[in-house]
């Protein structure tokens, strides 16, 4: 039996590494443990991705869409909040 | 009816010429006879109609095209030379659509582009033409400036030259009613639907911002490459490229 393949986003995987002063998961976790709050990178992105599903949960109830888990994993959304928040 | 009709009649009412005829007529031109020279003239602008109507679609007035074809055919009356043995009407089509390609180009756009560069995209056009036909598919610019023997900048920047202008002026519909063409431009900024949406976005995100963890909140700063203090290297950690970068735009 083939091992599953876990989930793999429609629109890919948002990666912002290639953008000025945008860091990974791995480099994330480093900093984070430093500074006292040891977590791995997987922990880093779960951290990254609740923090996106409250502002998606947010975005949907405003909106009336229903969908936020799905919304928070979208690169596309995730781009959009990092425009927003740069630019707040 | 129309003068143009009345044209076309009055031409009508001419026989075309045998080949016989036209070295007789021509013989006598090179003499000085102005009636010869005439009769040429009048028996042949049938075909100067027929070449100038092949134009009549390309935005100047048939009037005109006519006007500049029968200029072309009384330059080909003018040179023809009948010891070729060719007929004459071989001879003039060539003069005819010279003096009426020269017309369109300089009236059907207002950007002048040297006679050269017309040429050059008459026979890019005849060539794309051809290579469709043969191979099925549109040859690309490199490919039809390497057949035309030319480098792909410069056949780049003849066919921008070429393109089209529309007036802003100009009415988008039938008729002169209706908005007119800059009316219909896109001015580039945002609508107010989208503005009113951006900044009710933006108010949602803000809220969203101050339900998160202290946790979550440095995880996204890290994440997006946002700080409050760009010199707060200890809390924030950035490389040394990033500080000298930083340094630099303050400077």
């Amino acid at each position: 039996m083939s091992m599953p393949k876990g989930h793999k986003s429609q629109f890919g995987y948002a990666t912002v590494s290639s953008e000025e002063g945008c860091r990974g998961y791995r480099e994330i976790a480093e900093i984070m443990t430093d500074d006292g709050d040891k977590m791995n990178h997987s922990t880093a992105r779960n951290v990254f991705l609740r923090a996106m599903q409250k502002i998606a949960s947010s975005v949907c109830n405003s909106y009336e869409h229903g969908e936020a888990d799905k919304m928070a994993q979208d690169p596309r959304f995730q781009s959009a909040i990092h425009e927003i928040v740069a630019s707040i | 009816m129309s003068d143009l009709s009345d044209f076309f009649a009055e031409v009508g009412k001419h026989n075309l010429l045998t080949k016989e005829q036209e070295v007789q007529l021509s013989q006598r031109i090179e003499k000085g006879d102005r009636l010869a020279r005439d009769q040429m003239i009048s028996s042949n602008l049938r075909l100067a109609i027929s070449i100038a109507k092949k134009y009549q679609y390309t935005g100047c007035s048939l009037e005109d095209l006519i006007q500049e074809s029968s200029l072309g055919l009384i330059k080909a009356v003018d040179r023809f030379d009948w010891r070729k043995g060719f007929k004459f009407s071989t001879y003039a089509c060539w003069w005819i659509k010279q003096s009426v390609r020269k017309h369109v180009a300089s009236n059907t756009s207002s950007i002048k582009l040297p006679t050269h560069a017309r040429g050059l995209l008459w026979k890019m056009r005849v060539m794309a033409d051809e290579y469709e036909e043969e191979f099925g598919v549109a040859p690309t610019n490199e490919e039809l400036a390497d057949l035309l023997g030319v480098k792909a900048s410069t056949l780049a920047a003849i066919v921008k030259s070429a393109r089209w202008t529309v007036s802003l002026d100009a009415k988008v519909g039938k008729g002169n009613e209706g908005r007119s063409v800059s009316e219909t431009v896109p001015d580039g900024a945002e609508s107010a639907d989208t503005l009113i949406d951006r900044q009710k976005l933006v108010y949602i995100v803000r809220n969203a911002l101050g339900s998160l963890t202290p946790r979550e909140d440095k995880v996204i700063r890290l994440r997006f490459g946002l700080s409050e203090d760009s010199t707060d290297h200890k809390k924030y950690p950035i490389t040394s490229e990033e500080i000298q970068t930083l340094e630099d735009r303050k400077s």
